[in-house]
């Protein structure tokens, strides 16, 4: 769906710190939402956590950083880091060309989903979440 | 209570095509297209930045020379009609009030740009000091729309709808001109580190733009060729980052001296007397403690204001201005440390967000200029 001039697609999960999380079975993988990458506007560096880190729900883990600010990265799920997007590295700008996709952050082996799903927001309430910052 | 937020003369074409942000209480563009792009049409081509945001005030009357050397650190005399050069206004400790370009438009007429941020405070502290001086101080914003048109194609872009040859218009020179069949004062200064004007609009009221508005409309179209692109703030700090300017509030504040931010270039301490002389002089005399110097990052990160640099296990000074260099593509920024570090190629730690990245001591500008900025070969 769309929410004003942001995508927001029906089958993330959404944090209110604006990360999505896409469930895989037993893995996720995260990254900023299209109002995210926005706001901050041209990304230039990617500052990506460890593989193999253990990571706690709404822990910072990393940070995206444009021109003009600096945002931290809070993973909208608890569990490990069994990948990083490594090309984010040489291309940053893939968070703004295509943040549900090729700009994608980690994936994250999950420990208990359903608990931290409890914090999260599905498709419909981000969108209404975003609507109302705008206001 | 808060004021009401200000509007430039271009506040329309702003708000249809840029994105807005607050800054000094005007509601003004922040980019168009984006910082890099914007940015990098001024150091390649040719861009154009609404500054109407900024101060504007013209000293007039028999006594205006002596009342500027008094009240501004740089030479006053040495200042031909039709030149500009830069200059700060100090306090008694040598603390800058403000940084500003000063053009000669007369024997006894001058015109005095300053920063938005201190509209209210110069204007008041110019009236103020003039009280002796027969001098007469007048604000003149509202009724002078400016623009910045800077980069290499610049002169080329505006010499398609001027009435004169443009090449009678050297560096830190200015004069009168029309473009499209209208009144302009132009000076070849700027913001950018590039060659470039700065474009008075004359006699246009906030409340009637239109004058101003087709001059704007007009460059646009000119530098359409040369690929043109309106900027915003972003890429007008950048710029300026970039070319070792100091922005005032960040780099520069009353507690700083021209002599700490290496502006000394414009204290003239020869001069008989102006506000903050002795303290500058004694400052001089003693040797200053900390400077201004330029940070290139030797790794990854982007230094921002605030930012704590550390030596040898001391934090030795902070960042004042930082960001992302699209020309070096890596963070740069400028930060003040003690003058036994501001020496070039000397390494320093930035703490960036809790961890401690490589830096090194530049000199200003950050870019080679022999490839960008008005020196370019």
């Amino acid at each position: 769906m769309r929410a004003l001039d942001y995508e927001v697609p029906d089958d993330l999960y959404y944090s209110k710190e604006h990360e999505w999380v896409k469930i895989d079975g037993k893995t996720a993988a995260i990254g900023i939402t299209d109002y995210a990458q926005q706001s901050l506007h041209e990304v230039v560096y990617v500052d990506t956590p460890k593989v193999d880190s253990q990571i706690e729900q709404s822990q910072s883990i990393g940070s995206v950083e444009s021109v003009k600010s600096v945002s931290d990265i809070y993973t909208p799920v608890g569990g490990k880091i069994i990948e990083i997007n490594e090309e984010l590295a040489e291309n940053p700008e893939l968070v703004n060309q295509d943040p549900y996709g090729k700009g994608w952050i980690a994936k994250i082996r999950l420990v208990d989903f359903d608990k931290d799903r409890e914090k999260l927001l599905t498709a419909t309430q981000y969108a209404d979440y975003i609507e109302s910052l705008e206001e | 209570m808060t004021e009401p937020t200000q509007k430039t003369h271009l506040y329309e074409f702003h708000k249809q095509t840029g994105r807005m942000t607050l800054f000094a209480g005007f509601d003004m563009p922040l980019w168009y297209k984006g910082i890099i792009i914007e940015h990098m049409a001024v150091r390649k081509n040719v861009g154009m930045f609404d500054i109407g945001h900024m101060g504007r005030t013209i000293i007039n009357g028999p006594e205006s020379e002596a009342f500027l050397n008094y009240v501004t650190t740089n030479d006053v005399s040495r200042l031909a009609p039709l030149s500009a050069h830069y200059s700060t206004i100090c306090n008694e400790h040598g603390g800058i009030k403000d940084d500003f370009v000063l053009s000669r438009l007369g024997p006894d007429k001058f015109l005095m740009v300053y920063n938005a941020s201190n509209r209210k405070k110069d204007f008041e502290w110019l009236v103020q000091n003039s009280k002796s001086f027969k001098t007469k101080v007048e604000h003149v914003s509202n009724n002078i729309a400016m623009f910045a048109v800077q980069g290499p194609k610049a002169q080329q872009t505006l010499q398609k709808i001027a009435d004169s040859d443009l090449n009678d218009i050297e560096r830190f020179k200015c004069g009168w001109t029309k473009l499209v069949q209208t009144d302009v004062f132009l000076s070849r200064t700027g913001y950018t580190g590039e060659d470039g004007f700065e474009v008075f609009v004359w006699d246009t009221p906030l409340s009637d733009p239109a004058n101003a508005e087709t001059v704007w409309n007009a460059i646009l179209k000119a530098g359409k060729e040369f690929g043109i692109e309106p900027c915003g703030l972003g890429a007008r700090d950048t710029l300026r980052l970039e070319a070792g300017m100091c922005l005032y509030g960040n780099d520069i504040d009353e507690d700083t001296t021209p002599l700490e931010a290496r502006l000394g270039f414009v204290v003239k301490l020869k001069k008989e007397r102006f506000i903050g002389k002795d303290a500058l002089l004694k400052q001089k005399t003693e040797g200053v403690k900390r400077k201004r110097v330029g940070l290139r990052m030797l790794e990854k990160g982007i230094p921002r204001p605030h930012y704590e640099i550390w030596k040898s296990g001391q934090k030795i000074g902070h960042v004042t201005s930082g960001s992302f260099s699209p020309v070096l593509e890596r963070g740069i920024a400028a930060a003040y440390i003690p003058t036994e570090h501001a020496v070039e190629n000397v390494t320093v730690m930035v703490k960036i967000r809790g961890k401690l990245a490589k830096a090194e001591v530049v000199g200003f500008p950050f870019y080679d200029s022999t490839k960008y900025g008005y020196r370019r070969q």
